[in-house]
């Protein structure tokens, strides 16, 4: 059965594995160390902080803490609904974009399409101090909206450069052929671009995601307060105020994990896939 | 950027409102993105009396930052720290994240997805709870840290790293580095997956091993990939703020030995503790970082990219 | 040079089975090409050949040894793909030198089999291009010509004419001829076209679905298919088949009557358990005429005419529905829609039982049975 299996692969395959497992390891155990530490008392946390919480340890009175002390499920609202509003937009706009750029020669088409690229590798946050009084002048300090604005203009550039190379993919004929039937542009648009544009969108969604979600950057200085705060700056700001006190700390940062995880488990597939798509070359 | 096709149809045909599909998008990205930059930049030649009406003072501000002792010292340690910061990413990152993805891309191997799927992990989290997780485990006061190293052994090497001037720095870029590798990991990945599997087998048959199929026709074909990934690295490094000001706070310490410049950047701008923030010092900061991220897109542009050829696989 | 022997070789991917058993033997030069319908496993095979695919069962030698476990690079083979798979970074000298580079080759001894090679193949004015820079039949030669410079005991080729035009295909296909005859090295050969196969092959193999269907020269192959699948494959315009039944049965001799009605005695050798049975009887197109005379006739009408210069292809159909093609000289005037009778002889003719096996023919005049 075995005998046609060559030596040196049997030994290679373990050695990949012994190397991959490890950095799985490494990538993992840091996480996983302090959600099961979140779970134990004070003195099961420095007593023996590698073991899995027990009956004689086990507590979740970090988690009373913070839930008492702090806003937990505003700040989740809050950057669930930044993102989520953000790529909706960020989507719409940059297709429509890519579409007008891609399919329609008019006068600056190279000279725009360059111009919007900019902001790929230009960051965006060397313009606070004027987007700060921006955002003064607007009267949008500490709301939701800002962060939106903000983050649309920062997702913008890079949804446009890939959707525009997407939509130079797409075939000639099927326009053409929708143009002979006397379909109009806007419904060539919305029925026929967009429904097929749906590959490259996980990766726009992907590329605009994962900046926001992390952020801490914008919502220190445009959304500091008064409830608005996202989840990255709303443990900050409990950490930076409960810094000594363990069990809240651990409960804090586990509540702030363990929602993503499961996520990101949902969905890995699509954002794997739209990391890794040919869109982005 | 340059694309082959060409569009095809003239807007004046289009019959569709061509402007209104582009306006929406450039407004938001010119009012909130290229505005302010150009604006930073302006703000950057004047002053304000506190917090009063702008006076023009031309390359002032750059003088101060670049020549006045204090400052100077300051934003000159800020630059060398980023440039650290960014060679432990360049030397520890990238090759991590190279050698990951050629693992992952070797054929017939097992658990390929959820072994991707798990190293990447740590980049869906905020850097904020990545800079805590490694704060409490790194924390001498815990103890955590050397009893992990006592599994291999290594008790004796640990130290407060995180709160020694020395190697606070080098530390906070491993921990980002620790976040990140998933990126290029998963972008080199997707260019050795676009290699067709012929080139690979003519290789083979050609006498080479796993290891020299990676050196000689891997790696030369994803050289192009692997710059975008380091021009990638180089701005998000230059760029960065938000692990260390989480971990050290907006004074970057121990004695500023973690400051880089997004955090000099935002010190400039809101003050700290004596000195009093000023709108105008950190758009100078800014317009600065700028000049830097400015040189090293240009490099890659114009010598780089020029340098390596894509080729039609 | 060397010879090859495959012994019950199997393949399967998971609880796929791709190759069912496969035998053969390949001597010292010899041309052989494996052919057969697209996804019958021909790749497979020669993959296997190549130690780029493991063997699920089954032992594979070389000059006698066994080397199923054997990596590619010491089994003294070559390869050329049917993508070229040139290494796109490497100019068309360093894409040749690759593997001698590898197996660490003296510079002065890897200068000269390169340029050999190239001169061979007239590529020495394109030595210093990279594959991007060369036309496909260019690519194609250099490909080859990668092969060549590592002298190897066995050529391995993939389908390697199917991404050239027509015209430049049968100039290669001519060339890969010569270059066997010069070389005199044993060739291995994939292809879904039995023309390439007819005109390259000492041996041809006709696989179908994993399995092997006939092994046997070109002019054998055609002349004595032992299946109907070999009969339906070789040869263009294909084998006309159509359903007989067996009347009667006399040692050497068999009748069978026609859809038509008509009887005919045919010269096969068939059991008496087969009297009553139906089977199928095929005839070459170019075995069939109109004004030729014979024991076999068909009468029908035609409906398609393809005019080919030198011939002229009848599509017929005849009164039960079958369809029939003839092959008529080039000046002949039938239209569309005109009545037309064949005829071929009893010897023309080729019998399948049921199970597409065949049976066998007795007194093959020389026009249907010659060998080269
Ligand atoms: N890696 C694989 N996994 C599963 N099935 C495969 C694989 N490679 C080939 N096959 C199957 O094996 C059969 C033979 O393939 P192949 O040898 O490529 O055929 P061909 O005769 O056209 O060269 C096909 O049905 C194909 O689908
Ligand atoms: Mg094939």
């Amino acid at each position: 059965m075995y005998k046609n299996i060559r030596k040196d692969d049997a030994s290679r395959a373990v050695i990949v594995h012994a190397v991959l497992l490890s950095y799985t390891l490494l990538a993992l155990y840091p996480v996983f160390l302090i959600v099961i530490n979140a779970f134990k008392t004070r003195k099961g946390i420095f007593s023996d902080p590698m073991g899995l919480p027990g009956p004689k340890t086990f507590s979740l009175e970090g988690f009373t803490k913070v839930l008492a002390k702090s806003d937990f499920e505003v700040y989740f609202f809050n950057s669930i609904s930044v993102t989520v509003i953000t790529i909706g937009i960020v989507l719409l706009l940059a297709a429509m974009a890519a579409w007008a750029i891609s399919e329609y020669e008019f006068p600056g088409n190279t000279v725009l399409a360059l111009y919007l690229a900019i902001g790929i590798m230009v960051p965006i946050r060397l313009g606070s101090v004027s987007i700060l009084g921006l955002i003064v002048d607007l009267g949008l300090v500490n709301t939701l909206t800002a962060l939106v604005l903000v983050y649309v203009a920062q997702g913008l550039p890079l949804a446009i450069f890939i959707l525009t190379e997407f939509m130079h993919q797409i075939p000639k004929d099927l326009k053409e052929a929708a143009r002979c039937d006397g379909v109009g542009e806007f419904t060539i648009f919305f029925a026929i671009i967009l429904p097929l544009i749906r590959p490259a969108v996980a990766t726009v969604a992907v590329f605009t995601m994962i900046p926001i979600w992390n952020d801490l950057w914008f919502p220190l200085i445009l959304a500091p307060g008064d409830g608005k705060q996202t989840i990255t700056l709303g443990v900050q700001q409990f950490i930076g105020q409960y810094v000594t006190d363990w069990n809240a700390v651990l409960a804090s940062l586990t509540l702030a994990i363990i929602p993503i995880l499961i996520l990101y488990l949902i969905f890995s597939r699509q954002l794997i896939r739209g990391l890794t798509s040919g869109a982005v070359k | 950027m340059a694309h082959s096709t060409r569009p095809m149809t003239d807007w004046r045909k289009a019959k569709l409102p061509v402007f209104a599909f582009l306006a929406p998008a450039t407004i938001i990205y010119t009012v909130f993105m290229i505005y302010p930059l150009l604006d930073s930049i302006r703000l950057s030649f004047y002053t304000s009396v506190s917090g009063g009406d702008l006076t023009f003072v031309g390359l002032d501000n750059y003088r101060t930052i670049l020549g006045d002792p204090g400052w100077s010292a300051t934003f000159w340690n800020a630059f060398w720290n980023n440039m650290k910061f960014f060679a432990v990413h360049m030397l520890v990152q990238n090759p991590i994240g190279i050698a990951l993805a050629a693992v992952l891309s070797l054929p017939q191997l097992k658990l390929r997805n959820t072994y991707r799927t798990l190293i990447f992990m740590p980049t869906m989290l905020s850097v904020v709870v990545v800079g805590f997780i490694w704060q409490l485990i790194l924390s001498p006061v815990w103890g955590v840290g050397p009893e992990i190293l006592d599994i291999f052994g290594l008790k004796s090497l640990f130290g407060p790293w995180l709160g020694k001037e020395g190697s606070a720095l080098i530390t906070l870029a491993l921990i980002s580095v620790w976040q990140w590798v998933g990126i290029p990991m998963m972008l080199i990945y997707a260019a050795l997956l676009a290699i067709p599997e012929d080139l690979v087998d003519a290789a083979v048959v050609d006498g080479a091993s796993h290891f020299e199929v990676f050196l000689h026709i891997k790696l030369p074909l994803v050289l192009p990939t692997i710059a975008m990934v380091s021009i990638l690295t180089f701005v998000s490094n230059f760029n960065a703020f938000d692990l260390i000001y989480s971990v050290k706070g907006a004074l970057a310490g121990p004695n500023f030995s973690t400051d880089i410049m997004g955090t000099l950047f935002y010190r400039t701008f809101f003050g700290y503790q004596l000195q009093l923030g000023s709108p105008t010092l950190g758009a100078t900061v800014a317009s600065l970082m700028f000049i830097i991220i400015l040189v090293g897109v240009l490099f890659y542009l114009f010598v780089v990219q020029r340098r390596l050829s894509r080729y039609q696989l | 040079m060397a010879d090859l022997k495959l012994d019950q070789i199997r393949k399967s991917y998971g609880a796929v089975d791709v190759l069912h058993g496969v035998d053969l033997d390949v001597k010292d030069g010899e041309f052989v090409v494996f052919v057969g319908p697209s996804g019958c496993g021909k790749s497979t095979l020669l993959r296997i050949i190549a130690g780029l695919e493991d063997i699920t069962g089954g032992d594979l030698m070389i000059d006698g040894d066994i080397v199923n476990t054997k990596s590619p690079r010491d089994r003294g083979i070559a390869m050329v793909f049917q993508s070229y798979a040139l290494y796109p970074h490497m100019s068309v000298y360093k894409n040749m030198a690759f593997g001698l580079k590898l197996a660490k080759t003296n510079k002065a001894e890897l200068d000269e089999r390169v340029r050999n090679a190239a001169k061979i193949l007239q590529l020495d004015a394109l030595l210093d291009r990279r594959p991007a820079e060369l036309s496909g039949g260019q690519r194609q030669r250099v490909a080859i010509g990668r092969a060549i410079v590592r002298q190897p005991k066995v050529f391995l080729f993939d389908e390697p004419l199917s991404n050239l035009d027509a015209a430049l295909r049968v100039q290669t296909r001519i060339e890969i001829a010569k270059l066997h005859q010069k070389l005199k090295s044993t060739i291995i050969y994939v292809t879904h076209d039995q023309i390439e196969a007819m005109t390259l092959a000492d041996k041809i193999v006709v696989l179908n679905a994993g399995n092997v269907e006939q092994v046997g020269s070109p002019m054998e192959l055609y002349h004595h298919p032992k299946t109907r699948f070999v009969a339906g494959f070789i040869g263009s315009p294909a084998m006309n088949f159509t359903r007989v039944t067996i009347t009667a049965v006399e040692p050497g001799r068999v009748t069978v009557q026609t859809p038509g009605g008509k009887s005919a005695v045919l010269p096969f050798e068939v059991t008496t358990d087969h009297i009553g049975t139906e089977v199928e009887l095929g005839i070459r197109p170019e075995h069939m005429g109109l004004d030729r005379a014979g024991e076999l006739g068909v009468d029908g009408e035609v409906e398609v005419v393809e005019k080919l210069g030198d011939s002229v292809y009848l599509y017929v159909r005849l009164a039960n529905g079958d369809r029939v093609t003839l092959r008529a000289p080039g000046h002949c005037r039938i239209k569309i829609g005109e009545a037309v009778s064949a005829r071929a002889d009893a010897a023309a003719a080729h019998l399948f039982d049921r199970n597409g096996q065949a049976f066998a023919k007795l007194d093959c005049p020389e026009e249907y049975s010659a060998m080269e």
